[in-house]
């Protein structure tokens, strides 16, 4: 065999060799190739259904082998009886539901698994204009209006365990106000908690956006708190699956992972994508609402509906460097801390346990080591909330005990 | 000639032109419920493209309908495959007849919407659930009918059938079932409209391509021209399904 030849056989099998490599080509000799190619991921007609809707409608996860089929479902319980028996992959789904289901807290008990976050922030409290009218229109102020008008006070979230639930209830015990005796909590869906209030039957509810900036535009209500205000970057919707689903499919997951975050990250580039990213979810396939109930709010630029307006830089948050989508410990640990506290389930859980099985750190560490996303070193983190008490992940019991205000 | 036909379309026409008025009236102030006007231009725009596909989450019309009418179908279809024989055997049978009486009375009166977990717990799917549910809420006056219609049938008939030694099959296809069609078939009237009724409720719940899903989702960006369009289509296809079995049952019966 001739020198030139030998040097070009060489040189073929070494770059044969390299595209072998992870680096080299998208699937290591077929070793991570997706196993499942569609994939039904379930949301909810929210504006934080954003990253899940983006990802399939910017061709995402096709890059990443994956067909994503975003499909809109009725109510929390819908997404959650579908999670549980495999009609839908995965979902755009409350934090705490995926770890009620998971402890079988009032429902059905399986085995769950939170792949990464999907937003911070972007939810509120709304008071009726009536109860602003008679001057309440913060925590302390309604605390004051409920004892000197004594009535059955309504209000409203949307799951037992879900996120809103605990903002609602957090925020109206950090008042004085215990949310399971001093007045009536209700489930009921966004469109009815407008409704109501509309009437006159409610008195304030907590959900996600669109619905807090619309009762202010039909001027039926005032943003009383941004959840942002409670716990700045808290963490709220989450990519939730079934353990098995994890287990069956890794690489399918991890590509699912990869799609929503490189979603995630273009909506948080810059003002003209959160623009593009507010008309393509407004459309009937998705939100169904019209741009400017969306638009305002995503950018920062917040109205209470009593004339005050401001530029909230903890706007609704996608990505912010891949702090938001890391699967922290602290934060699934958080709302069993709460679940505690207000008597949805009865014993302490162990409560780093079950966080470990429930979120993916490892494979959310794959994913964003693929992509280039930084990954925190550390899968506990601290925040102060509104009322001065630290949750750090330490010694989740002692907190969830501490509170003066419980069921 | 000219005078029935104009008698026959008059009166209908006035009653739908007094509620067209009252709406008007009623929504002249303005307010969050929309006016004939906006919701006509709505219906419009609505129809102009009826089976249009953007997507599994956003199709036309049409297709919403259709969709619905299709596990209408199946859950109907199956309520008339057992409640029909099961009707028979209850009103030929009075063994029978107490036996499943007071199971019947009891289960007759509860809502749809209770029925639907114990299906979504049972069939693990929206789709088996919803049509489960229909099934369930319909079968009720077929059989009910159906046996009523049974126990009529003239003592006469019954004792041709004996002196002509007539066998039980041809017992039941000759002289039962004729005698019995026309009750039959208000008993199917009857079921279609309940399981039309509670399609829509149940697709509320379950979500997918549906003329109730499509209701809910205008409910959730409070679209009241939508839900209203929705009602009156609603109404319309019911409205024509009753008519094509009243057609049916004319054709079947033996008054004229």
């Amino acid at each position: 065999m001739s020198a030139e030849r030998r040097k070009l056989l060489a040189t073929g099998a070494a770059l044969g060799g390299l595209s072998a490599l992870p680096g080299g080509g998208a699937y290591a000799a077929g070793s991570d190739k997706p196993e499942k190619e569609e994939v039904r991921i379930g949301f909810i007609p929210l504006t934080d259904c954003a990253s899940v809707v983006m990802a399939a409608a910017l061709g995402f996860d096709r890059k990443h082998g994956i067909k994503i089929v975003p499909t809109k479902e009725a109510s929390w319980a819908g997404v959650r009886d579908k999670l549980v028996n495999g009609e839908l992959d995965l979902a755009h789904v409350l934090y705490g539901l995926v770890y009620g289901v998971h402890l079988g807290v009032a429902g059905p008990k399986k085995d769950m698994a939170v792949l990464m976050t999907l937003n911070n922030n972007g939810q509120a409290i709304t008071l009726s204009k009536k109860l602003a009218e008679a001057g309440a229109v913060d925590a302390a102020s309604l605390t004051r209006a409920m004892k000197k008008e004594q009535r059955d006070y309504t209000f409203a979230q949307t799951f037992p365990t879900g996120t809103h639930a605990m903002w609602l209830y957090y925020w109206l015990a950090a008042a004085g106000v215990n949310p399971m005796k001093d007045a009536k909590v209700i489930t009921v869906p966004p469109p009815q908690m407008v409704a109501n209030m509309r009437v006159g039957n409610m008195d304030g509810f907590c959900v996600g956006e669109p619905w807090n900036h619309r009762a202010i535009i039909d001027g039926i209500g005032i943003t009383a708190a941004t959840t942002q205000d409670i716990w700045k970057d808290h963490p709220e919707k989450v990519l939730g699956t079934t353990g098995d689903f994890v287990k069956k499919y890794p690489n399918t997951a991890r590509a699912v992972i990869m799609a929503v975050l490189e979603a995630g990250r273009w909506i948080d580039a810059s003002l003209s994508n959160k623009q593009k990213m507010a008309e393509t979810i407004a459309d009937k396939a998705y939100v169904n609402t019209s741009v400017d109930a969306i638009n305002q709010r995503i950018l920062g630029r917040y109205q209470n509906g009593l004339g005050r307006t401001w530029d909230d830089p903890n706007y609704m948050k996608f990505f912010n460097d891949g702090q938001v989508n890391f699967p922290w410990l602290s934060d699934g640990m958080w709302f069993l801390t709460q679940h505690k506290r207000w008597g949805l389930i009865k014993e302490h859980p162990d409560y780093l346990g079950v966080a470990r099985q429930v979120n993916q750190i490892e494979l959310y560490k794959q994913a964003a080591a693929a992509l280039g996303v930084s990954v925190p070193k550390e899968t506990m983190r601290s925040a102060k909330f509104f009322d001065g008490v630290v949750w750090d992940g330490k010694e989740p019991a002692k907190y969830a005990d501490a509170f003066k205000v419980r069921a | 000639m000219r005078a029935s036909l104009w008698m026959r379309l008059l009166p209908p026409v006035l009653g739908l032109g007094l509620l067209w008025l009252v709406w008007f009236v009623a929504t002249l102030k303005g307010g969050p419920f929309p006016t004939p006007g906006q919701t006509w231009q709505a219906a419009v725009q609505l129809f102009s493209d009826p089976f249009y596909r953007n997507g599994p989450n956003d199709q036309g019309i049409g297709w919403n309908v259709l969709n619905s009418l299709q596990r209408v179908g199946l859950g109907f279809g199956l309520a008339a495959l057992v409640g029909i024989p099961l009707g028979f055997v209850i009103g030929r049978f009075e063994f029978a007849s107490r036996m499943l009486s007071p199971l019947i009375s009891l289960l007759k009166p509860v809502s749809p919407l209770a029925w639907l977990p114990i299906g979504l717990l049972v069939f693990k799917s929206a789709n088996p659930a919803a049509i489960w549910t229909i099934f369930i809420c319909s079968i009720w006056p077929m059989v009910v009918n159906t046996a009523v219609g049974v126990q009529r049938v003239p003592r006469d008939y019954l004792n041709v059938a004996r002196v002509l030694r007539l066998s039980e099959w041809k017992l039941v296809t000759r002289i039962l079932f004729p005698a019995v069609l026309p009750y039959l078939l208000t008993g199917v009237r009857l079921s279609v409209g309940t399981a039309w009724l509670v399609i829509v409720a149940a697709e509320m719940l379950t979500g997918g391509v549906g003329i109730g899903f499509w209701v809910w989702d205008e409910w959730n960006n409070l679209n009241v021209r939508h839900i209203l369009i929705a009602i009156f289509v609603i109404g319309l296809v019911g409205l024509l399904l009753e008519a094509a079995l009243m057609a049916l049952a004319r054709r079947f019966s033996f008054d004229d």
